[in-house]
């Protein structure tokens, strides 16, 4: 009883007026109610969304660095395969101008020597008739010559001009048909 | 005489009483005056010497501070107690 | 002589009794309405106001107020609750910033123009949050630790040969049980009751010294200290709040972890 005095009177300044119990408990009440109904509920609800919000974010964000560096990987490669395509690409058309020149040069080569061969062939085929037709000219004119001797007397002026003649008819027949 | 012997009481009443709060409250504060002073010097040495745990010997003390200060505190209650 | 010094005369220095007010509404008792009620129940709302404009439609990228207000529920987080208690002080954290924000307006209103009357002075609200925590605190330690294993190692500290326990088992019953609250509402109390009074002191010395010709000279030092002193009650505001919050954490931390 006497401590309630005491607190009713608000007499001493370290115990506390009973009034002011009352009203700092309604006082305290209303801060508890306030914060925890109005705004600790939707204070957690905005921090576990950004904490998602942050998490989403930093998983998109290492996803697409993924991307990024499979694209990029991609790419390097592509150029890679470029460069190797292109370098063959050169390999085989100087190893396709290699071969067209060599082609080329035996081709020309061995026409050139067909050429020269023919050639050859063909002089020596003309000879061979020139000859043949000399033999046989030959032939006829020394029975045609021989035909004459036999057939006139030969006397040393007859004989010679038969001798020229005959020279001459050589000379002349060599020369008209060779 | 007896007058004035009562006028002599009300005088050492009157007179006492503040010189005696007084003492209450000064005497109590010996104690955690000294014991502050050690603790924050020793407090701020500690983190002069290690930074990285500033934190920590901050937070400490604080906590000594208040542990200490408690006792200055009761004295100065006691100076309002004391009638 | 002897008359001279029975009677009070020349400066009416501010007393204790500066924190009674008169009742404005109501009788002379339990129910009674003076401003020292106002000024509580003022608090209760200016704490909930803050919050819940801060919180009501929070947005992802804080803004103004809700800055203020996340920065303040960030520190009671990182800086009490995990830093004290550990993980499980997360639980704590709604906790421990109301009554760090509560607390803390109510020793503002020391300097706020206008009311310059810290309600934690009068002792009611630090009581009611002092008993708070010693029920919070009580409860964890039961909760976590079971009523006889709480019990046991508040009373009973492990590593302490048995017959020292006659000695120490006493001295712990009456620091946790008793001198925990009284020492925390006491330290709140009395830091604002003295502050209150410094700076009551100084202002009505102030305007005492403007009274006559001769001390006006003296009035100019004593209104600058009287500012000086006001920013200095500010850090004490705060100090205390910090210092009532953490040590309400560091009580339920005791209560959680099992000493050693």
């Amino acid at each position: 009883m006497h401590l309630l005095t005491i607190l009713a009177a608000g007499e001493n300044p370290i115990l506390p007026a009973a009034n002011e119990l009352i009203f700092g408990t309604i006082a305290f009440v209303i801060v508890i109610v306030g914060l925890f109904k109005f705004a600790f509920p939707s204070l957690g609800a905005m921090l576990a969304e950004r904490t998602a919000k942050i998490q989403g974010e930093m998983e998109k964000a290492e996803t697409t660095r993924l991307e990024a560096d499979k694209v990029l990987a991609e790419y390097r490669q592509n150029l890679a395969g470029a460069r190797d395509e292109s370098n063959r690409i050169i390999e085989e058309a100087r190893r396709t101008a290699d071969q067209l020149r060599k082609d080329l040069q035996a081709k020309a080569e061995q026409e050139a020597q067909s050429t020269v061969a023919r050639a050859q062939e063909e002089i020596r085929a003309e000879r061979d008739r020139v000859f043949q037709e000399l033999r046989t000219q030959v032939g006829e004119i020394a029975v045609e010559l021989a035909g004459r001797v036999v057939g006139s007397s030969l006397d040393k002026g007859t004989h010679e001009r038969l001798i020229d003649e005959y020279i001459d008819e050589v000379a002349s027949g060599g020369n008209g048909k060779g | 005489m007896v007058h004035s012997l009562g006028l002599l009481a009300a005088a050492v009443v009157n007179v006492g009483v503040p010189i005696g709060k007084g003492l209450v409250y000064g005497l109590a504060a010996i104690g955690p005056g000294i014991g502050i002073g050690f603790l924050v010097g020793k407090s701020v040495e500690a983190m002069a010497r290690q930074p990285e745990a500033a934190g920590m010997v901050r937070t400490t003390m604080f906590l000594g501070i208040a542990f200490t200060e408690a006792l200055a505190l009761i004295g100065f209650v006691l100076a309002f107690i004391v009638k | 002589m002897l008359a001279a010094l029975s009677g009070r005369a020349g400066f009416p220095a501010p007393g204790i009794d500066i924190l009674k007010t008169p009742c404005l509404w109501g009788t002379n008792g339990a129910l009674c309405v003076n401003r020292v009620v106002i000024y509580m129940l003022l608090a209760a709302i200016v704490t909930v106001c803050l919050f819940v404009l801060a919180f009501r439609r929070p947005s992802l990228v804080p803004r103004g107020l809700q800055n203020v207000m996340e920065a303040i529920v960030e520190f009671v987080r990182n800086g009490i609750a995990i830093e004290v208690i550990g993980p499980e002080g997360l639980a704590f954290v709604p906790l421990l910033s109301a009554i760090f924000v509560f607390v803390l307006v109510g020793n503002l209103f020391e300097v706020i123009p206008g009311i310059q009357f810290p309600v934690n002075s009068r002792t009611a609200i630090p009581v009611i949050l002092a008993v708070l925590v010693w029920f919070v605190f009580n409860i964890v330690g039961v909760k976590k630790q079971g009523g006889l294993g709480y019990i046991k190692s508040v009373l009973f500290p492990p590593g302490v040969p048995w017959p020292i326990y006659i000695l120490v088992t006493p001295i712990e019953f009456v620091s946790t049980f008793v001198l925990r609250p009284f020492t925390l509402f006491v330290r709140l109390s009395a830091n604002m009751i003295a502050g209150h009074l410094i700076l009551t002191i100084f202002f009505v010395g102030t305007g005492y010294l403007l009274g006559r010709a001769l001390t006006i000279p003296f009035a100019v030092p004593s209104f600058a200290l009287a500012v000086g002193l006001t920013g200095f009650e500010i850090l004490v505001s705060v100090l205390q709040a910090y210092i009532f919050t953490i040590l309400t954490a560091v009580y339920i931390g005791g209560a959680i972890h099992v000493e050693h």
